[in-house]
């Protein structure tokens, strides 16, 4: 009974109620879209912060991501990587083998990074192969060197020429090769662009003499966010001497790009609904006063102070489940359509680098259950509260009073 | 006439004072120059050890003064014909197998020498140590000197201190001790196995060990040394690097 008569009072004055339904569908929607558009920005950081070297999971010998220990190798067991490569939430695995050392072209010479790695396998973790500005990504079994933009720059190498690498080899013994640049890659990401050169795996296990040796095990899977829970899982079906680190450990700024983006998160979540609260309060409270004389005739017939306030609650609750389908629902057609299509702001903006990751000058937009969740329920929330204070004066009207107003 | 004596007296103070600056400047400058001569060939084994591999090399030097100097590797032959040219602050490596040189850069000159425990910094600074520190003698005992060297303010190098153990009667080096920027002692080299090499008496037998790794050290020993050779400056050049 009380429902019905809650219905029909919010459509007694249409116009009333379809102008608080549609502030609070305009909000929630644009509060998802906004949210929306964030989660994209930080996604694609995460993406291209963790697809321009390290993945999402490392897996190494205990310590060997802190001081780089060439000794802290492990076999590069064909099993293991198959095993982890069919894992459920596991995309992808590359097996690593790193050298640091001299690299020379001519008459320069630069310190470097080598990076010995499986080209097929390698694109399943990083985005080297997307990213070259000259010359092809290696065949499998070709021995050939991509190397970073600036690093060509300052050796003056294009692809065709040879390198001279100079390391300490695992037995004390000079290890010196030549190989061929096959390709430079640009990440905009200085510290690689300088520094950082991918050869063959099996060629480099030659020359630092540590045949089917490697030293890390590079991993890309299916919920980066849960990158923590991911290792835990594959806990068991590594061998005792291995340890895993996630993206959040390796990228230790990232996960502080992650609490700002909480702390932001909720901080426009209490902006949006504060300003939505009140106008619901405005509305509420105006059809409450305008129904004074009602609410006493009620209270006259019998009705009961607690069904008052229980039928004004009422019609809020309804107005806000109603926004909250409309709202989710637009919400969700807007952040899709974002996702899909994007805004393309590179006449405005080039591309930021940012905690290690590239903003691409492009807007998008991702879609998270927690960015339905929270606008979702802030809304209920929000819509209760500002229905509390005019339900709580109507119930405490005084028949006689309220019969005489007007 | 005892003011007479006080000024005798303080001038020849004075005057030891400058000698024995002087004199320590000369005795490290012959400590750090004892294997070249004006001008030198060697025979030299090189050993090293570290926590995962021990390895020896065999190699051939020559040096001509300070400035000039190049190695070349002998044994084993998997290194074979790898050579090391130094002139003045320059370092080049050269690799048979690839037939290239290498220059080794700035950034690079405090990297070990053919993986040893001695860096391309000690084969440019090493040799004119007497140029970029002041001297102090520490300690004077009946066979030995113990003099502690403070790098100059303007000099470029990478050490905090250095203290020289010098035997007296052969004015040979005993030891060094090498302080970092912190005043902690990070390095020793230590000399013995004293015997008559190329016609001078020089210690055989030269130890260098990082102080921070205990099983690891560096072992050089002078086979034979051939003093004031008739070798120009043009020998000391990328061709006869390249030369195998």
């Amino acid at each position: 009974m009380l429902l019905r008569l809650a219905f029909r009072n919010l459509w007694r004055n249409s116009r009333r109620t379809l102008l608080t339904l549609s502030a609070m569908v305009v909000s929630s929607a644009l509060l998802i879209l906004a949210l929306g558009v964030f989660s994209g920005m930080f996604a694609d950081m995460l993406a291209s912060v963790t697809e321009q070297y390290h993945g999402h999971l490392v897996i190494s010998r205990p310590g060997y991501q802190d001081d780089r220990n060439m000794f802290a190798h492990f076999v590069a067991d064909p099993t293991l990587i198959d095993e982890l490569r069919s894992y459920p939430g596991v995309r992808g695995a590359s097996p690593r083998l790193r050298a640091f050392g001299l690299l020379a072209h001519g008459d320069a010479t630069r310190p470097a990074e080598l990076l010995g790695i499986d080209p097929e396998r390698e694109t399943e973790v990083t985005s080297f192969a997307q990213q070259l500005i000259a010359g092809h990504y290696p065949e499998r079994t070709e021995a050939a060197a991509l190397i970073g933009s600036g690093l060509a720059k300052k050796l003056g190498v294009v692809p065709g020429d040879d390198l001279v690498f100079l390391t300490q080899a695992a037995d004390g013994s000079l290890g010196n090769d030549l190989i061929t640049v096959s390709g430079i890659f640009e990440t905009g990401a200085g510290n690689r662009d300088n520094a950082l050169v991918l050869v063959q795996l099996p060629w480099l296990q030659r020359l630092l003499v540590l045949p089917g040796k490697i030293h890390e095990l590079a991993l890309t899977i299916d919920e980066p966010m849960a990158a923590a829970e991911q290792a835990a899982s594959l806990k068991a079906g590594l061998p005792a001497d291995l340890e895993t680190r996630t993206w959040g450990q390796l990228l230790p700024e990232m996960q502080e790009v992650i609490a700002s983006y909480d702390v932001s998160r909720l901080i426009l979540v209490t902006i949006l609904y504060a300003a939505t609260g009140l106008g619901i309060l405005n509305t509420i409270f105006m059809s409450v006063l305008e129904r004074s004389r009602e609410f006493g005739i009620l209270m006259a017939l019998g009705m009961q102070p607690r069904q008052v306030r229980l039928l004004v609650l009422l019609e809020t609750l309804i107005l806000a489940l109603i926004s909250l389908i409309l709202g989710v629902a637009a919400g969700i057609v807007m952040t899709l359509y974002m996702q899909r299509i994007g805004i393309d702001l590179s006449p405005y903006l080039s591309a930021v680098t940012y905690a290690g990751g590239t903003l691409a000058p492009r807007l998008s937009a991702a879609l998270d259950g927690k960015n339905l969740l929270i606008p979702a329920t802030a809304l209920l929330l929000v819509a209760l509260a500002a229905g509390y204070f005019p339900a709580r004066r109507a119930a405490r009207l005084k028949p006689v009073e309220a019969l005489r107003e007007d | 006439m005892p003011y007479a004596i006080t000024i005798v007296v303080l001038f020849c103070l004075g005057l030891a004072s400058c000698a024995s600056a002087l004199d320590m400047r000369e005795l490290i400058r012959q400590v750090e120059t004892q294997y070249r001569g004006s001008s030198a060939q060697a025979r030299v084994s090189m050993e090293v050890a570290t926590d995962n591999w021990r390895r020896t090399l065999e190699m051939e030097s020559w040096s001509l003064g300070r400035e000039h100097f190049l190695t070349r590797i002998l044994e084993p032959p998997k290194e074979k014909g790898v050579a090391t040219l130094k002139v003045r602050k320059e370092v080049w490596n050269y690799l048979p197998k690839v037939d290239r040189v290498i220059k080794i850069p700035p950034s690079m000159m405090g990297g070990a020498w053919m993986g040893s425990h001695i860096t391309n910094d000690d084969l440019v600074k090493g040799s004119q140590v007497d140029e970029d520190y002041t001297f102090a003698l520490l300690e004077e005992t009946a066979t030995s000197w113990r003099i502690e060297c403070l790098p100059k303010p303007e000099a470029a190098v990478v050490w905090g201190k250095l203290v020289y153990e010098i035997e007296k009667t052969r004015k040979l080096p005993v030891r060094i001790d090498y302080y970092d920027e912190a005043q902690k002692p990070v390095r020793e080299i230590i000399f013995d196995e004293v015997r008559e090499i190329g016609g001078r008496t020089l210690p055989a037998r030269m130890t260098v060990r990082p102080l921070d790794k205990p099983a690891e050290r560096t072992v050089m020993r002078y086979h034979d040394i051939a003093f004031d050779l008739a070798l120009g400056e043009d020998f000391f050049s990328l061709r006869t690097l390249k030369a195998r």
